[in-house]
């Protein structure tokens, strides 16, 4: 809700009239995540649209946030926006070439979607497992990955053309519908977690993958050595649980590296179940230190669940209550150790003192720079990145 | 603004009067890169380390000279080619392998490093560099990060911004600065993924973290001939399709068979229209099995022939052909013009004929060879650019291939970059609005276009006024 007079962090003072206001209410999505309360939604069929919504709220200085299917709002800086604006309506499956293995998506699909219709061709964008609710294009602003990085790379490998609403109000598309592209300077992959900072991501085209028939989860001891003798698995997890290795391939190879892993395979991928503590971090470390930040997790929160990805370098965790001393003490470990600790999510005031991203990039000056270039007025997700970006 | 004498001078004071070369024959041998045009060097300088980078470039900035990077100059679309009087800061010199971490898999190598040499000094652990341009004896990993290049096995590996995870660069300020990082989603802006592939306008590399990919345990290799292209282009689209991911899947025409097998005598067949080489990689249950299915797909589409390497002499001597391919046309014509477009993979044949098409009409000699897998084609032509007005032809054929494939849904370049080549030919392909982001991103880098200005983006790509690239300055 607007306040007059207000510190938004974006600087915004503006009002909005009441005429705005009733038009506003009126293109509100009939459903939206409960995080953005009463301020105003505005719900783009187009991305022509959202860019107008962008040059609006540029000459007026409104600050404007971004939201798909609500999954990572609590991700990066708190902004205080006068206006939302949501991909509901940008929820439709362009165009998916199966034999190119390519998909065009607007941002509001969701990905569990996606996944399900390329499913049934035996391809997959390869994004997260266990979305919830999540869109493609949440996924790729927030630069999520899901856990098959490790064999495929992360989302941003994946990401070959992005339409955007600049937050100086034009539509730009950056990339091409093909697999290999050099074409100009990359504004695609740059797209990729770049937290809206830059404007809306409207819509993308996402290479995609052939899924093999074969697929085993083999549960294993030790999951270092496990990724050390097995030829690229999709992932090797380790949970609160235990530990597995993720098989792909020929029905015949899966069940040669099952029997090489020692271990009895289970049919299929299980993956497991998002972690849903009020509190949530990840800690990005190199893969070398993989094994010691698990290390100093479990020893600083016994109790918690946690999902480890070796090989990739990434492991999150959940904490019922804040014991912002034991939180420091993970981040200080991870930075220690060349990597970084994020907040995922945290209740407001609950970590006091704390940055949600830690210590900010090497290239300070280049990021506000670009931040600059494409959003010039400081109206979109103003504070979301690093530094109050 | 300094003289040109003064220039040379503060150079040497950076990095020593051994290392700053401005004779003639220096200029003229650093005017090109190993495409078809070259440009005005105003001196060329070899720094051994970043500090000393970040000199020259603090140095060219002062003068008012525009700095160009360049590794082994293997480029093909005039990316290391000065427009206007530069410093050419040649990063060869800095080719050591400064660490590496087996068990992270990655490696901080310095620019110059060559990408063979990477791969080969790697391979004790198993480990190697995945991007595999046809250049790699000599191209430098500077160099890959400069254009994202290419190869044969980017096709299941992904190009080369894949397997980059950090990259240490001077600014156009002369700073040092380090975008990505070794941990997984370094916070911030995803610098790194611009500044790969952004061919040395926005920063010098001195310094490259890279990803290194687990050698496979077993490999196949085939060798596919057909009567026509057709048969040949059906059985890519068929494999692709099928749910294979080969290692790679490489497509030569006749007329580039006839010139490789000619050179390097690989048992290519010659009486093919076309020839695959296709090759699997991954664990070795696997592998038989995805051979077997791509030599059925093959069969059903009629291929002559299909020949599976034997041991590794052969299938190296089947990948030398391939490799090969540049040096095999030089027989034929002393110059080369060699296009990079990218159409979806299943628009291949009938943009394939269309280029053949255009090669007719203009008289031109045409051979083909292409990583077909990723629908990324490379027509060659070869020439003599001796004859009055032969390279304006060539040049003229070669912007109309370029139109069939961004006709048939494609782009301008898959693996060789825009370089001066084809940056004119950029608003076939973007709107105003698209160039004008890209240069408010390239803006953002280099503001006052220090570093090799006039590539990528055509003139005029900033929708409102900008000062002018400081080269241009009085």
């Amino acid at each position: 809700m607007l306040r007059p007079g207000a510190d938004h962090r974006g600087g915004s003072v503006t009002t909005l009239d009441a005429a705005t206001r009733r038009l506003l209410e009126r293109l509100r999505p009939e459903s939206v995540p409960p995080e953005v309360g009463d301020v105003p939604v505005v719900a783009p069929r187009r991305v022509e649209e959202a860019a107008e919504v962008l040059a609006f709220a540029g000459d007026r200085g409104l600050v404007v946030g971004f939201v798909g299917g609500g999954t990572q709002l609590d991700l990066g800086g708190r902004i205080e926006p006068d206006v939302w604006v949501s991909t509901a309506a940008l929820n439709r499956i362009v165009d998916h070439q199966v034999e190119d293995l390519t998909l065009v998506v607007q941002a509001g699909v969701p990905v569990a979607d996606v996944e399900a219709l390329l499913a049934d061709h035996a391809q997959s964008a390869i994004l997260p497992e266990t979305p919830g609710a999540a869109t493609v294009g949440g996924v790729v602003a927030a630069g999520v990955s899901g856990y098959r990085r490790l064999r495929y790379g992360p989302t941003r490998d994946r990401v070959l053309e992005v339409v955007l609403a600049t937050g100086y109000g034009k539509v730009v598309r950056a990339g091409g519908r093909v697999v290999k592209n050099v074409t100009g300077y990359d504004l695609s992959r740059l797209a990729v977690g770049s937290m809206g900072a830059l404007g809306l991501i409207g819509e993308v085209c996402l290479k995609l993958w052939p899924i093999p028939r074969g697929a085993a989860t083999v549960a294993v001891d030790d999951p270092e050595g496990a990724l050390a003798e097995t030829y690229r698995p999709l992932a090797v997890l380790e949970t609160e649980d235990g530990s597995a290795v993720y098989l792909t391939g020929t029905p015949e190879q899966v069940a040669a590296q099952t029997e090489e892993l020692g271990g009895v395979g289970e049919p299929g991928h299980r993956w497991p179940d998002p972690i849903d503590s009020p509190m949530r971090f990840s800690v990005r470390v190199t893969p070398r230190h993989l094994a010691g930040a698990v290390r100093m997790i479990r020893a600083a929160f016994p109790e918690a669940p946690l999902r480890a990805q070796h090989g990739v370098g990434e492991v999150t965790f959940g904490v019922e209550a804040c014991d912002l001393e034991r939180v420091v003490a993970v981040r200080h470990w991870a930075e220690g150790h060349g990597g970084a600790m994020v907040i995922l999510a945290a209740s407001a005031g609950s970590l006091p003192g704390m940055d949600p991203w830690g210590a900010p990039p090497a290239a300070h000056g280049l990021q506000v720079r670009v931040k600059e270039a494409f959003d010039p007025h400081r109206i979109c997700n103003p504070g979301k990145l690093p530094g109050g970006l | 603004m300094l003289r040109p004498m003064d220039l040379i001078a503060a150079l040497e004071g950076v990095v020593g009067s051994d290392r700053v070369r401005a004779h003639p024959l220096d200029r003229r041998v650093f005017a090109k890169d190993a495409g078809v045009k070259d440009g005005p060097v105003a001196a060329v300088v070899f720094p051994e380390s970043a500090e000393e980078t970040a000199g020259c470039v603090r140095v060219a900035r002062a003068a008012g000279v525009p700095v160009v990077p360049r590794g082994a100059g293997t480029g093909l679309a005039g990316g290391a080619v000065p427009i206007e009087p530069s410093v050419m800061v040649v990063m060869t010199r800095m080719n050591r392998i400064v660490e590496v971490d087996e068990q992270s898999r990655t490696a901080w190598v310095g620019p110059g490093v060559i990408n063979l040499d990477l791969s080969r000094d790697l391979a004790s652990t198993g480990l190697h560099f995945a991007p595999d341009p046809s250049s790699q004896q000599s191209c430098t990993i500077g160099g890959n990060v400069g254009t994202n290049a290419g190869g044969p096995h980017c096709l299941a590996e992904g190009t080369t911004v894949a397997h980059i995870l950090a990259v240490e660069m001077v600014t156009a300020d002369g700073d040092i600065v380090i975008v990505g990082g070794d941990h997984p989603d370094p916070v911030g802006l995803d610098l790194r993924a611009v500044v790969v592939g952004s061919e040395g306008t926005m920063g010098v590399t001195t310094r490259v973290l890279v990803k290194l990919t687990e050698n496979p345990p077993a490999v196949r290799t085939l060798l596919i001939g057909f009567a026509t292209v057709e048969d040949a282009a059906a059985t890519v689209s068929e494999v692709i399709a099928s749910g294979l991911v080969p290692a790679a899947l490489e497509m030569m025409d006749r007329a580039m068979v006839r010139a490789v097998e000619n050179y390097v005598h690989a048992g290519y067949p010659t009486d093919a229209a076309a020839v695959l080489l296709a090759e699997v990689a991954g664990h070795a249950v696997g592998v038989d099995a995805e051979a077997d299915m791509i030599a059925r797909i093959a069969a059903d589409n009629d291929a002559t022939m299909v020949r599976l390497a034997q041991n590794d002499a052969e299938r190296a001597l089947l990948w030398k052909g391939r490799k090969s391919a540049f040096g095999a046309i030089a027989q034929s014509a002393p110059d080369y013009y060699l296009h990079d477009t990218v159409v979806p993979r299943t628009r291949l044949v009938e943009v394939l004929s269309q280029i053949y098409e255009i090669g007719e009409r203009y008289g031109i000699a045409l051979l083909n060879v292409f990583h077909a897998g990723d629908g990324n084609l490379h027509p060659l032509v070869s020439f003599d650019a001796a004859v009055p007005g032969e390279l304006d032809r060539v040049m003229a054929a070669a912007t109309e291939m370029v139109r069939v494939s961004i006709e048939a849904g494609g782009s301008l370049s898959g693996e060789h970059g825009i370089g001066m080549e084809k940056r004119d030919l950029m608003g076939l392909v973007f709107g105003p609005d698209d160039l004008d982001a890209q240069a408010r991103l390239r803006e953002a880098f280099d503001p006052d276009g220090v570093l090799n200005p006039g590539k990528i983006l055509p003139e005029g790509s900033r929708c409102f006024d900008r000062a002018p690239t400081i080269g241009a300055a009085p």
